[in-house]
């Protein structure tokens, strides 16, 4: 019983909880982008477009506003801030602390403000060609994915000469909370540090974005606002039975264009944190495939928030275990588990993918789509 | 109604283009701000001119540019061996009036020899004069293009001699190779006197780039050679995963970042655009990184030091010697060796931030390596070749 203890509460545990969150998230937010736009009946094979385009934008306004001054004190003084003797933090420090975070978190929350609003206006290209044009919503859906990291491939070439637009080396690292603004691990000499945070501190504390608990807290809202109020339930209805919908009154043309567009805005998010978080701010056209496996969590989280946060959590899991599992120490003896096993580092690389793709075959029969997904509404048709 | 709103989308994604295109103009400039430029001590006279405020695209009246660079994989802005080189090429076009362009072969990372070969016939039929081609990869398509175009002189920069398909060796094709295996020794050498006992490399090319493999095993050699005058062990975590293409990605941020986690204090981020994915797993877990081919020490202040080569002056000098006459008797057709000797590697000691390695024991050391007193071993020990070498005081932890 001790030994499990010891294992979970290791710092191999904590630093695997804290990289998890972070693959984790940004597919917890996209596949419930997905869930809103094909709960109200339009299939949203554009997720991955969607999130491509909400990088760059995201990444975008960073680019445009980083050298705001105010922003910019705020980065140059948590540096010097976190560097201050634990013994010397009086209450000025703490002000100067708070103001600095207010700065830069509220600049992240504002960007991904922007990023939402830029995303809900691009899935209305989506939304006015399923919904009004009634086109084919798949091939829509895949138009957007083709247009997206060329569009975006486009401007960043104009902008930055280059395939990827990024901000400066550490950038990533403005918006993050590090212990050493809360008197742990603060810095004696270049190799060595005051004692670090405990197991909670280190996995929840230490090194996040608070963008990550951000898009958590938007996941719940989002998911609560869909199951259980009236514009939620409105919605749903017009993925199962339109016609049922339009005859009690509700207009389906306007819930599935609200249904896309709160859609392209979370995609939009995910997009950003992704490229924020694990792609140290930068946009290249790319978000690695993030968007069509958020579209496979969905579909094995059977389009219910509550397993799709399962769903993405595995998958979050499996992808930080392959990258560090040469780093992984669970007992703490010095000697890294995983490595030991002497498997093929190949192995571990397309793990995440084996898994999603057995999950998928596995759980695909049970589940349900929304049964009017896919079908353009037409107010004469019964 | 439709059509209206069709014309309506249509109208806003042109002036949205507009938009952009009007900011683009003078955020290129700033975007690069104040980054590498001088590299090594080398001194060859160059303007002292900022090579980021000299444009990378400049208009020709007659549509001719007669210098052209051609990229190797990865980026032109990489801040790292593209962008070197390019510093080089734009700066002598620039001090000397000249008109220069870019080519970066199709494909990106993926581009093939025939890609490549496109790329220096873009440049050779757009009238350059001197073609730049950067990187060991654009060897199959440089003898072939360098075949084509005989009046076109050729700059392989970390490449070799070539020969034509009937095996006459190519005289308008001058090969210039670094002896990365100095500078990596430089850096691994200074940052263990500097206190730091567990290191990492993490270098690009997946193990097959000779430079990159040279830069490794210097470094490794370098370290151990501090450790063994220290009298203590040291640790070397070595990996090519994740750099093939020399790009950053999010697997690579968290692989360096479970290496922090686990105590590595320092990476060489050996190759191009991964210096990103490095700089911010160091920044998050406030640990250090050693840049790579140029002074990084603008990007990130987690560089302590970088390992140096002169690829921007070494670009000047070919260019020069193409109009000065030399061309024939110093580079056409010859490799051309840059190392210590010709102060063409080295560390930045003007920016580096070591707390105990003195600039006065790096030039002693620089020294001892000019005179042939200190000679590094320049084997290409491929992939995980480098697990068969035995250190006295360095422990390689392969990945």
């Amino acid at each position: 019983m001790d030994d499990i203890l010891a294992i979970l509460s290791s710092s191999s545990m904590s630093f695997l909880i804290r990289q998890t969150l972070l693959f984790a998230v940004p597919l917890m937010i996209v596949a419930l982008a997905g869930v809103f736009s094909e709960r109200s009946g339009v299939i949203n094979l554009a997720l991955e477009g969607i999130m491509i385009f909400g990088a760059f934008v995201g990444v975008l306004f960073v680019y445009y506003n980083e050298s705001i001054p105010f922003l910019q004190e705020a980065y140059t003084g948590l540096k010097t801030l976190s560097a201050i003797k634990v013994d010397a933090r009086d209450a000025a420090f703490t002000s100067q602390l708070t103001e600095y975070l207010l700065s830069t978190q509220g600049f992240s929350l504002v960007a991904m403000l922007v990023t939402a609003l830029c995303c809900a206006a691009f899935s209305m290209l989506l939304a006015f060609a399923a919904i009004h044009l009634r086109a084919d919503q798949t091939i829509v859906g895949t138009a957007l994915n083709l247009l997206a990291p060329a569009l975006v491939l486009f401007f960043v070439r104009l902008l930055a000469n280059q395939n990827t637009l990024n901000i400066a080396g550490e950038s990533s690292s403005w918006f993050m909370l590090k212990e050493s603004y809360f008197g742990f691990g603060v810095k004696l000499t270049r190799t060595t540090k005051t004692a670090s945070m405990g197991f909670f501190g280190q996995a929840f504390v230490n090194q996040v974005y608070p963008m990550t608990y951000v898009c958590i807290l938007l996941f719940v809202v989002m998911s609560i606002f869909l199951y259980k109020t009236r514009f939620g339930l409105r919605l749903r209805a017009c993925g199962e039975n339109p016609q049922a919908a339009d005859s009690l009154g509700i207009n389906v043309y306007r819930m599935r264009y609200a249904g896309v567009g709160i859609s392209g805005a979370l995609a939009g998010i995910g997009g950003f944190l992704y490229a924020t978080t694990t792609m140290s701010c930068s946009s290249n056209g790319d978000v690695a495939g993030f968007g069509f496996l958020a579209l496979a969590v969905m579909i094995f989280g059977n389009w219910k928030p509550g397993s799709i946060v399962w769903a993405s959590l595995l998958f979050g899991l499996m992808k930080c275990i392959s990258a560090t599992y040469t780093r992984l120490d669970f007992n703490t003896d010095g000697i890294y588990e995983l490595a030991e096993l002497g498997i093929s580092k190949y192995i571990y690389k397309i793990l995440p993918y084996v898994i999603t793709l057995l999950v998928l075959a596995f759980t695909s029969k049970r589940s349900r789509a929304p049964k009017a997904e896919g079908i353009p509404y037409d107010k004469s048709v019964r | 109604m439709k059509k209206f709103l069709a014309m309506l989308l249509a109208l806003t994604m042109l002036l949205g283009c507009v938009a952009f295109a009007e900011s683009s103009g003078d955020s290129a400039g700033d975007s690069a701000g104040d980054s590498a430029g001088d590299s090594a001590g080398a001194s060859t006279g160059a303007p002292a001119i900022n090579p980021d405020d000299i444009p990378d695209t400049v208009t020709s009246a007659d549509g001719k540019y007669e210098i052209a660079f051609v990229t190797d994989v990865g980026q032109l802005k990489d801040k790292s061996f593209n962008q070197g080189t390019w510093n080089g090429v734009k700066s002598y076009a620039a001090a000397n009036g000249l008109t220069y362009k870019y080519y970066q072969p199709a494909n990106g990372n993926e581009a093939t020899d025939d890609d490549r070969y496109d790329a220096m016939k873009a440049a050779a039929e757009g009238g350059a004069k001197v073609v730049v081609a950067a990187g060991f990869m654009q060897g199959n398509a440089l003898s072939k293009a360098a075949a084509e175009f005989p009046t076109v002189n050729f700059v392989f920069i970390d490449g070799w001699p070539l020969s034509d398909a009937e095996g006459n060796l190519l005289t308008n094709v001058a090969a210039i190779s670094f002896q990365e295996e100095q500078a990596g020794y430089l850096a691994g050498y200074a940052v263990v006197r500097d206190g730091f006992t567990k290191l990492g490399f993490s270098g690009g090319g997946g193990g097959t780039n000779a430079a990159c493999d040279r830069y490794g095993y210097g470094f490794a050699q370098g370290a151990n050679a501090a450790a063994a005058e220290l009298g203590i062990q040291v640790e070397l975590n070595y990996s090519w995963q994740y750099g093939a293409s020399f790009s950053a990605s999010a697997e690579l941020q968290t692989m360096i970042a479970g290496w922090y986690q686990t105590g590595t204090e320092i990476v060489f981020a050996c190759g191009g655009s991964m210096f990103q994915s490095i700089a911010a797993a160091a920044a998050a877990a406030d640990a250090y990184v050693v840049g790579v081919d140029v002074d990084q020490s603008y990007e990130s202040e987690t560089v302590v030091t970088s390992a140096l080569k002169g690829i921007a002056e070494a670009a000047q000098l070919s260019i020069a010697s193409n109009y000065d006459g030399t061309w024939a008797e110093n580079y056409g057709g010859k490799l051309t060796v840059l190392g210590a000797v010709q102060n063409a590697v080295g560390l930045p000691t003007d920016t580096w931030s070591m707390e105990v390695f003195t600039v006065e024991e790096y030039n002693a050391l620089l020294a001892a390596m000019q005179s042939g007193e200190l000679v590094v071993d320049a084997t290409d020990y491929q992939g995980d070749a480098i697990t068969t070498v035995e250190f006295s005081n360095l422990k390689i932890i392969y990945e």
